[in-house]
């Protein structure tokens, strides 16, 4: 099945042409300009992986990463960034990032990186269905 | 304790870290581009060596990206490489105009991040003086990012040349979101700068303007 992917940067002309590669490669593609837009379409819909670009007008990608996880935390994000230090890098995965990719990045590789990230999410996506399950089960004292 | 050498170079230094991260993250971003059209130009290649048509128009859009960023590169290089040589002569003669025109380039991501725009008002006549290009850069440069404080996002600030005096350099800050901090400014870099360079400071915190009077050092 198509990865899901959402793909967040303020440059458009990167967003395009991230997108059709994506999409060539067999990847469903959404795209937001800015943080807003993204945490619009995270609310809106479903995705194995968000590629985030750290450095953005108005609200950065470290914010945006802590909005996405206070909402949805299962989601796995990729930051993406021409700007990478190993400070932001720690303080990204820490606050759970996936992963920590540097511009200009390899498709192959970041296509890589989001198969894990969908792999991981399904993971966890699983592990909360058991635990509902597990107190579904207690508190019926089945 | 410091003495105002060491705040000057500090001062200096931190303008010239920030300056070239900001052009160098830019840069990549552009390049990113370029890296990402010309993969999808080899994406186009292998689907027509699978048997699938190339489509032309698409591939000439891809080459106008490659040129327009290949141009935003060569201009940010362009400024990068001005801003470099500020620091060849220690007083030497510069046009306020161009020198303006030189700090709005370099701090337009700053402005960008927070979604303000810049604007360049030159005076009509050239204002040409004598004083330190590297030190007034890092002088205007902060007093830029204060004055950034105060705009809201989609607000624009203005950067102002006057003739006069025997020249003037005026931020004022449009769509404002407050009034400018007064315990914010001036710091201390701003104090010793200032000194160094014989500018007179002004802020009018109500009123949104950051103001420098320059003085002629030969």
């Amino acid at each position: 099945m198509a990865e899901k992917i959402l793909l967040v940067d303020d440059e458009k002309d990167f967003l395009s042409v991230m997108s059709e590669r994506m999409k060539n490669r067999g990847m469903e593609v959404t795209t937001a300009e800015s943080a807003k837009d993204a945490l619009q379409e995270v609310e809106r819909g479903s995705f194995d992986a968000i590629v985030l670009d750290l450095m953005m007008p108005g609200v950065d990608g470290i914010e945006t990463l802590k909005a996405i996880k206070r909402s949805k935390p299962e989601l796995q994000v990729i930051l993406l960034s021409g700007h990478a230090t190993l400070e932001k890098g720690i303080e990204a995965m820490k606050l759970g990032a996936l992963d920590f990719v540097e511009k200009p990045a390899n498709i192959d590789e970041l296509t890589e990186r989001i198969k894990k990230a969908k792999a991981q999410k399904l993971v966890l996506v699983e592990r909360q269905m058991e635990n509902k399950l597990k107190s579904i089960l207690e508190a019926k004292g089945w | 304790m410091k003495t105002e050498l060491d705040i000057i170079a500090q001062a200096g230094l931190r303008y010239f870290g920030r300056t070239t991260a900001s052009i160098s993250h830019e840069l990549k971003n552009a390049l990113a581009i370029i890296r990402e059209n010309a993969g999808l130009m080899d994406d186009y290649l292998a689907m027509a060596e699978k048997g699938l048509p190339i489509d032309m128009a698409k591939f000439k859009v891809l080459t106008g990206r490659i040129e327009g960023q290949t141009r935003r590169a060569d201009g940010l290089i362009k400024n990068m490489n001005r801003f470099a040589h500020s620091v060849d002569e220690p007083l030497r003669k510069v046009n306020l105009n161009e020198m303006v025109e030189l700090l709005a380039a370099l701090s337009h991501r700053e402005a960008a991040m927070r979604q303000v725009g810049l604007q360049v008002a030159q005076c009509q006549q050239p204002v040409v003086l004598v004083t330190a290009p590297y030190l007034l850069l890092t002088l205007l440069g902060h007093c830029l990012t204060y004055a950034l404080t105060a705009v809201n996002a989609g607000g624009t600030i203005i950067l102002k040349v006057q003739g006069d005096t025997p020249g003037a350099i005026v931020f004022e800050s449009l769509n404002r979101l407050a009034a400018l901090p007064p315990d914010a400014f001036p710091d201390e870099r701003v104090t010793v700068l200032a000194e160094a360079l014989g500018a007179h400071y002004q802020a009018d915190s109500a009123a949104g303007k950051v103001g420098l009077t320059l003085k002629n050092l030969q």
